[in-house]
């Protein structure tokens, strides 16, 4: 019987609001610890929290833009657990009463659309960090640093259903929902910032069984390819245990960065009791229609609206959702330059081979500012129209990346242009086939490969200004 | 002449004549402190370098006119979970008793801002835990009336150096009648505010939805003098309130409604009389009184021991050693932080910090804080139903005189049975008063509580200020054993 794995993400996004969750401190970012707090973030007797208006009209935004039903009558609760790095011993979250339920998000996994259900976007505040000095784990440390400046900043948890299939389709919500956050311009979504951070809930079951699997949860997971590597290590070692008939236990599980293996955290975690209750110090977090509406009415370009613009450019999916989730000036310049080529494929070959590849090489993250899409069509469509060589258009490009030019002067000049008058040409072919006989005789007897042998005669006899495809096909027509 | 059981705004008349200095003032509210406290034990700690140049310089300002208002160089005591920056906030508790707070609370702010000289910081019931100061780390208080009785609790301190004469009036908190209780115990007056209208930025939180911090005065008007100083909205605080418009009782011909239940079985003869004797009092003064039922009064201890320790279960899970407090040490940070609790804490704080733990476990939330939850709004239903009958309510204050050190802590029912008829207008977000009207079989101080619907504080405090001038309760303890 085939065995299907079942995986549910819970992401957490840290907002970038000025001041933190519940308090005035700044959101600043610094290497020196415990640089930035105040009574309410390091949980001082007496102190208050008062909610950050930003952070839930961010959450709001994200919720609404993830097709979330909004909870207009919401609360905060106290999730009780005991750690060093919480300053109240309780972090202050949601429970029941979630800003957001029932949403989903579209993504593209292979090519083709797909649908994450999302189960709920919740508001929560972060806690401080740990460093356990002399092992990795609390219990065994001999001493833990504790950093709190990290303590208070708002959090998103955005939860799936339980219905992703693969590591690949993963990967892909995760990159979509980095994307929107960007584009929100409510996080930075910088993963190795940590400003996206992502546990997966994972289990295999017989594909015909009604019920899930146990779910084992995996934590740090730092990276897209890490999250991949894991969800798939995961689902192995899984299928194999229920393939020998062993019995996989509810548990949290650490992904080994360097060893590529996971293992486990703690057990017990079915039993771990929250003693969740509505928070005294906040009063109900009442959503008016208002404030609803006036987010509604401020969204921004969502990143499944832009792919649909880059479809119907004519794009296909998959290229539309890659130049989505590129750098906003390629996104930009592809629209403006695929207006004037008219060409959408060969323009975004160009923009996201070429031209990003040069920049790379250079080291630079974007083009130069007196590059304009004019320029960039200009030499895509000299090598589109044949006037001049590919390997001539690249080099006007990465000329272009160092100077302000104009490519067709400079394809003038540089004596770039290639000869496409076949009159012109047919003269030249038959000139080299009268000089080259033995050639002929031999591509006669199937030696074919000559025919490049004689192409390049013809351009060496036109200085490089013939365009090579005209003057093979002209050889080709007079052999035969 | 003794000037410490004058009202405030006689002192303040004084200090304008200049006919008194708040230096003087000072002065002999502190010698009176030095007589009394080896007796009374009120204050934890007493301020007194820091208040001679403060004195000084409020005698500055009322010799040059520029006093800051009316309690410009008045002494007030604060109670020890009140935070004053660069203070200890003890909370009576081995937890914090080397913890100095970095900040101010908001109402410390407010009294600052007005020129308040604090005498120092008062003992109270660990973490404002208890009816009687027994549970303080530090040792009791003792009944300025009689020393072998508790002051009540948990602001057993504030009430007794009010009524000592070792601070001109003081702040305390309330969570079930921690002002009001106390406040009878020792023969002053003790006013809960309505829920949010003080703010609760830096008072150390027992039972977040409860707390109140409140004045403990000797007469009527200073509690109304300094709420009004203290109350308003504060951006520190999510919970305070901005002033509601709300509908006020009577002031003349009112209807004030006896609360059956709290007239019962568990009530001392002596309170019952003291209530009917007010009640009469009233009526002479052109008031209606008529009975009122509260069914879910005689429920309101089972509710508050649910929700009460449920809050405090969580707000006193910050006491783990890891930033301040005293840390003890373990050989993991889990150790380290178990043993810390284990020390610090007294075993009424652990008890209720259990009770409040399994209250909110999965599988008996719903079955206890879940249903006190709803019983408790229930409640505030049948209160506000009850305000469109009648203008205020009436009850004891306390089931019985202050009772003596060790009579109720093997009985530990009883002891939260004193509370009885205090925890409803918290319960209920309610402000509500005590006042003195008169003495005990035993010559103890008696008191009756007066409460009115949610944010018509202004209101009783001026009804009480009527009251309090036909009764004239006019008695005053005399400390024996005191250096004098």
């Amino acid at each position: 019987m085939k065995i299907v794995p079942t995986i549910g993400m819970e992401t957490h996004v840290e907002l970038k609001t000025n001041s933190k969750m519940f308090c005035r401190c700044n959101v600043v970012e610094t290497d020196k610890p415990n640089e930035n707090l105040c009574p309410t973030c390091l949980g001082l007797p007496g102190s208050l929290p008062v909610p950050n208006k930003r952070a839930i009209e961010f959450i709001t935004l994200l919720a609404l833009s993830t097709k979330c039903q909004i909870t207009t009558d919401g609360m905060f609760h106290r999730k009780n657990y005991f750690y060093p790095d919480l300053p109240k011993n309780y972090q202050i979250s949601q429970f029941d009463l979630p800003v957001g339920t029932e949403g989903s998000l579209e993504i593209v996994v292979n090519g083709e659309f797909s649908t994450v259900e999302i189960e709920r976007v919740h508001m929560e505040e972060d806690t401080g960090k740990s460093t356990h000095i002399g092992s990795g784990r609390i219990d065994s440390a001999t001493s833990t640093h504790l950093d709190f400046n990290r303590a208070g900043i708002p959090l998103v948890e955005v939860v799936t259903k339980p219905l992703i299939k693969s590591s690949k389709e993963a990967v892909s919500y995760i990159e979509e929902l980095r994307q929107l956050v960007i584009d929100l311009d409510i996080s930075e979504g910088k993963l190795e910032k940590g400003n996206l951070r992502f546990d997966a809930n994972i289990s295999v079951a017989y594909e015909n069984d009604d019920e899930l699997g146990t779910k084992v949860e995996i934590k740090n997971m730092n990276s897209l390819r890490s999250l991949e590597k894991a969800i798939e290590y995961e689902i192995s070692r899984q299928t194999k245990m229920l393939n020998n008939n062993e019995t996989i236990i509810q548990e949290t599980r650490h992904w080994d960065e360097k060893k590529e293996v996971t293992s486990s955290m703690r057990s017990k975690e079915g039993s771990a009791d929250y003693r969740y209750f509505s928070d005294p110090d906040i009063p109900n977090m009442i959503l008016s229609k208002d404030f609803i509406d006036k987010i509604k009415n401020n969204m921004p370009v969502l990143p499944s609206e832009k792919r649909n613009t880059f479809i119907n450019s004519g794009l296909s999916i998959e290229d539309a959702n890659s130049i989505g989730k590129s750098p906003k000036w390629m996104g930009e310049l592809y629209k403006s330059v695929s207006d004037i080529t008219n060409d959408s494929k060969t323009t975004f070959n160009w923009i996201t081979g070429e031209l990003q590849g040069q920049l790379r090489k250079l080291g630079e993250t974007s083009p130069p500012e007196w590059m304009t899409a004019e320029q960039l069509a200009e030499i895509i469509s000299l090598v589109k129209n044949d006037k001049i060589s590919f390997t001539s258009g690249k080099e006007i490009l990465a000329e272009l990346i160092e100077e302000k030019i104009n490519p067709e002067e400079y394809a003038i000049s540089n004596k770039l242009i290639q000869e496409n008058d076949t009159e012109e040409i047919s003269k030249m072919v038959k000139e080299i086939i009268k000089e080259n006989s033995e050639v002929l005789e031999r591509i006669a007897n199937g030696e074919e490969k000559l025919i490049g042998f004689l192409v390049g005669q013809v351009i060496k006899l036109s200085n490089g200004k013939v365009n090579p495809s005209v003057a093979k096909e002209l050889l080709l027509k007079e052999i035969k | 002449m003794n000037h410490y059981k004058l009202s405030i705004s006689e002192i303040n008349k004084l200090f304008k004549d200049k006919k008194l200095k708040p230096s003087e003032l000072y002065s002999e509210v502190f010698e009176r402190a030095a007589n009394t406290e080896s007796i009374i034990h009120g204050h934890l700690t007493l301020f007194q370098d820091e208040n001679i140049k403060k004195a000084a310089d409020a005698d500055k300002r009322y010799e040059n006119g520029t006093e800051l208002g009316i309690l410009d160089g008045i002494p007030i005591a604060i109670k020890d979970n009140i935070n004053i920056a660069g203070y200890a906030t003890t909370c009576s508790s081995q937890m914090l008793s080397n913890y100095i707070s970095p900040y101010d609370a908001t109402v410390i702010t407010k009294l600052k801002d007005e020129g308040v000289m604090f005498t120092g910081k008062t003992n109270l019931d660990e973490f404002a835990m208890g009816s009687s100061t027994e549970n303080s780390a530090f040792g009791p208080t003792k009944n300025p009336w009689d020393p072998s009785r508790v002051p009540g609790g948990s602001s057993g301190g504030s009430a007794a150096v009010v009524s000592a004469g070792s601070a001109i009036a003081s702040l305390g908190s309330d969570t079930g009648g921690s002002i009001r209780q106390p406040a009878s115990f020792c023969g002053v007056v003790g006013f809960k505010p309505t829920y949010g209208t003080v703010s609760r930025f830096g008072l150390v939180a027992f039972a977040s939805s409860l707390d109140q911090i409140g004045p403990i005065t000797n007469n009527v008007e200073d509690s109304k003098i300094l709420f009004n100083s203290m109350k308003g909205f504060d951006p520190f605080d999510a919970t305070s309130g901005k002033e509601s418009k709300t509908k006020q009782p009577k002031l003349k011909n009112a209807k004030i409604g006896i609360i059956k239940e709290l007239m019962e079985d568990g009530i001392s003869e002596d309170a019952k009389l003291e209530v009917q004797k007010v009640a009469k009092l009233l009526e002479s003064q052109g008031h209606e009184i008529v009975e009122v039922s509260l069914p879910l009064t005689k429920m309101s201890i089972s509710i508050y021991y649910l929700i009460a320790p449920a809050e405090c279960s969580a707000n006193l899970s910050r006491f783990d050693g890891v930033r301040y407090g005293n840390r003890v040490a373990g050989n993991t940070s889990y150790e380290m932080m178990e043993n810390t609790r284990a020390e610090g804490f007294g075993p009424e704080v652990k008890k209720r910090i259990l009770l409040g733990t399994y209250a909110l476990s999965a599988g008996y939330y719903d079955a206890f804080y879940g249903q006190a939850l709803k019983a408790r709004a229930m409640m505030k239903k049948e209160f506000t139903e009850t305000y469109k009958e009648v203008d205020y309510l009436i009850s004891p204050t306390t089931p019985s005189d202050p009772f003596k050190f060790g009579e109720k802590s093997d009985n530990q029912l009883e002891m939260y049975m004193s509370d009885l008829c205090t925890i409803p207008a918290n319960l209920v977000g309610m402000p509500a008063i005590s006042i003195p009207t008169g003495l005990s079989s035993n010559g103890l101080p008696l008191s009756v509580q007066i409460m009115s619907p949610a944010n018509t504080d202004n209101t009783l405090l001026e009804f009480s200020q009527k009251l309090e001038s036909v009764v004239s309760f006019t008695s005053l303890p005399e400390i024996k054993g005191g250096v004098s």
